[in-house]
């Protein structure tokens, strides 16, 4: 054989090696999480984590309708990505995660005692940390106005559910579509019903207790009837518009900016959400108030947020964990806060928040604090989809307000018994 | 038949010990475990009798609606694409231009995977911005712009006209074979004494297609009977409960964890088949057993 056939054989043949090596020496973790919980500052410091570290990050984002059915039917096959994402809650952590069983024990590592201690106590159990915090706590889900659209009708925020459908009346005879919901993704119109869960406690003081007794239902209260017959008659005036089921939460910030509605449930990073999107709709043309529905003025506050797991099956615990202790660096948690528009800050110490004076402001005109429902009541953010699929039954006229919330209860009921719930024999 | 050239019965032993182990045990087991509350909550697994098949079968759970939403998609999906499949199989028998190229566009649509089929009819139906829509508002047909996947009363229409779309060119394949298996010579003679377009098609074609017939049927029973992907990729079961069927069931219920009323689930939905393959079976071809 000539000798150049043999130089090419040569390096052929330590090419194919090397890349060999490289691909044994290459680790890929894959992260697998809902629709809208991936930033894409969180994908551009896992490219920077993969050009220290040679761990490579491959996401796998899934539509928001789908992936609790699909993150439940992984961890209940014995199969997960490295990385997943789920709503903490330390009731859920438990009941549906079954989180001592399927995912890591984090308490060890450096930055635990820099996770928010409210946050920390949804994603622990037995004083075990399982999670790390994603999304800004701080942040409530409140509805979100358009300032200029109120200043022109001459419209002030409503304080009751009564000015509230006024408002809404006035925006609509206008010509603009009132509310932006959208139904299409299967979890943004539930927030009207669990966050308003600070306002049925407060109309019944104690239902959140006697619900987790199972001294009482969703079916028995009265306010929570009259709370499912509000977000009906919303949709029933026209308030939500005619596309409502169609719509997707990732088109918001557009369908704000551009005036075609005037008001949408969102948390407060969503002012800068809609500027990044749309420079010319300064920050401060977005004002915040309570959602009104059962004539609610308190601040519906929620510790739990989107968290990351890593799955006790992984192959690649420690390159998760690296990747974990990564992002919870406080230049990098710095850098998300900075890049995320919706983040107003993250519940970690050591971080400089980008409150604006308008959500300073917001935040003083509601002294007197609740807990969402969904995180006091158990059993029900569990089934949050299918609070959802009830939601919009009853929208549809498929069912009636009874119904739905007959459903809720069983729903409930169900899991407390699969649980073996000594409230529930 | 030569008997000394039959291949003795251990020759099936490999592949029938493969099936059972992969198939039928499996199978089994699913079905005992739907006589239990086995779920995610608990690691016991206690007997419970037909509690879950009460549950079922109880008006307090939408189980029986997707249970009826199964059957009507099959009862439906398996006329009309048989009807349709069979118009276009003797239209494309015919001498027409470009033969080939219709029987390839009409095919195409069955070869694609039913999850980007519904992604893209997903788009395609949005009532505000889709195409379907945008191109009626623009002939003025605004009257006909539906709500096609948002509207609880037509939803469920809007998901079996997808899927019907997409699986008649695989019907009207399995057609045409049948077409062109029927010799010329019955339609010759039929020719001679005096029959039309209709009465050949009546007398002669349809009785010949009978086993092609039974063939598509029970295809298009036993995919209407397991439908998942198209109803989950348009709808995920919606709006509400719309559309919701028994494997969209199935895979919500392993997805909470609630692993026995999946497994009870799928087993009434292996009685149905079994029930309704053996009586479509017995109908379709007892003309073939009275000719034995």
């Amino acid at each position: 054989m000539g000798i150049m056939k043999k130089i090419v054989c040569v390096v052929l043949v330590l090419t194919l090696c090397l890349m060999v090596v490289g691909a044994i020496a290459e680790t890929t973790i894959t992260y697998m999480a809902s629709n809208d919980w991936v930033m894409d500052a969180e994908m551009a410091l896992g490219e920077k984590f993969y050009q220290e570290t040679g761990i490579k990050v491959d996401y796998q984002i899934v539509p928001s309708d789908q992936y609790t059915n699909l993150l439940m039917t992984k961890l209940n096959a014995g199969e997960c990505a490295d990385i997943f994402g789920s709503q903490g809650g330390q009731f859920d952590i438990v009941s549906q995660l079954n989180v001592e069983k399927n995912a890591v024990d984090l308490s060890g590592e450096a930055w635990a005692s820099t996770v928010d201690p409210l946050a920390a106590t949804e994603l622990s159990v037995g004083g075990k940390l399982y999670g790390q915090p994603t999304q800004d706590i701080s942040a409530v889900w409140a509805v979100a106005y358009n300032k200029k659209i109120f200043s022109k009708l001459n419209l002030s925020v409503p304080t009751n559910y009564a000015e509230f459908k006024s408002v809404c009346q006035a925006i609509k005879d206008s010509g603009v579509t009132p509310i932006y919901e959208c139904v299409s993704d299967g979890w943004h119109h539930v927030l009207w019903f669990p966050e308003m869960g600070v306002a049925m406690e407060n109309t019944e003081p104690g239902l959140a207790e006697k619900l987790n007794k199972n001294e009482t239902t969703f079916a028995d209260s009265a306010a929570a009837a009259t709370l499912l017959s509000q977000i009906k008659e919303m949709v029933d005036l026209g308030f939500w518009g005619d596309n409502y089921m169609a719509n997707a939460y990732a088109d918001g910030a557009k369908n704000i900016a551009s005036g075609e509605y005037a008001m949408m449930v969102a948390n407060q990073g969503f002012p800068t959400e809609v500027n990044a999107a749309y420079p010319d709709f300064p920050v401060d043309d977005i004002g915040f108030f309570v959602i009104p529905l059962l004539d609610n003025q308190i601040l519906n506050v929620n510790p739990v947020c989107p968290s990351r797991f890593v799955y006790s099956g992984s192959a690649n615990v420690d390159a998760a964990k690296q990747y974990l202790a990564f992002l919870a660096k406080p230049e990098n948690l710095q850098y998300m806060i900075d890049n995320v528009p919706k983040y107003n800050t993250l519940p970690f110490t050591g971080v400089k928040d980008k409150y604006s004076d308008e959500i300073k402001a917001f935040y003083a005109a509601y002294p007197t604090h609740g807990t969402v429902y969904q995180t006091v009541v158990k059993y029900l953010n569990p089934q949050w989809m299918e609070i959802g699929k009830e939601i919009t039954a009853l929208l549809q006229g498929d069912e009636t307000v009874d119904q739905a919330l007959k459903n809720i209860d069983r729903n409930r009921a169900d899991q407390a018994a699969a649980a073996k719930d000594p409230n529930w024999k | 038949m030569n008997e000394r050239k039959i291949y003795p019965t251990y020759f099936a032993g490999g592949a029938l010990l493969l099936y059972i182990v992969f198939y039928v045990i499996p199978g089994i087991m699913g079905i005992c475990y739907s006589f239990t509350d086995w779920s995610v909550y608990s690691s016991e697994i206690n007997f419970v009798g037909f509690d879950n098949f009460i549950k079922a079968f109880s008006s307090d759970y939408n189980y029986t609606k997707y249970l009826t939403n199964t059957l009507e998609f099959t009862i439906i999906t398996t006329v009309l694409k048989n009807l349709l499949g069979l118009v276009l199989a003797l239209i494309l028998t015919k001498r027409v231009r470009l033969l080939n190229f219709h029987r390839a566009v009409m095919y195409i649509p069955s070869v694609l995977s039913a999850l980007i089929v519904g992604m893209i009819f997903r788009s395609i139906l949005n009532p505000k911005v889709g195409l379907l829509n945008v191109g009626l508002r623009a002939i003025g047909l605004d009257s006909l712009a539906l709500p096609w996947l948002t509207d609880s009363k037509i939803a469920f229409n809007s998901v079996m006209a997808v899927d019907i779309w997409k699986g008649m060119g695989y019907i009207m394949t399995i057609f045409i074979a049948g077409i062109m298996s029927v010799s010329p010579v019955y339609f010759e003679a039929a020719d001679i004494d005096g029959a039309n377009a209709w009465q050949r098609f009546r007398y002669i074609l349809l009785p010949m297609l009978s086993p092609t017939i039974a063939v598509t049927t029970v295809l298009n029973v036993i995919y209407g009977l397991k439908v998942f992907d198209m109803v989950y990729s348009l709808t995920n079961g919606g709006p509400g409960f719309a559309t919701e069927v028994l494997y969209t069931g199935v895979y919500k219920e392993f997805g909470l964890g609630r692993y026995a009323m999946g497994t009870t689930l799928s087993s009434i939905m292996f009685i149905f088949m079994l029930l309704i393959g053996y009586f479509m079976i017995k109908l379709l071809t007892r003309n073939e057993e009275a000719l034995a």
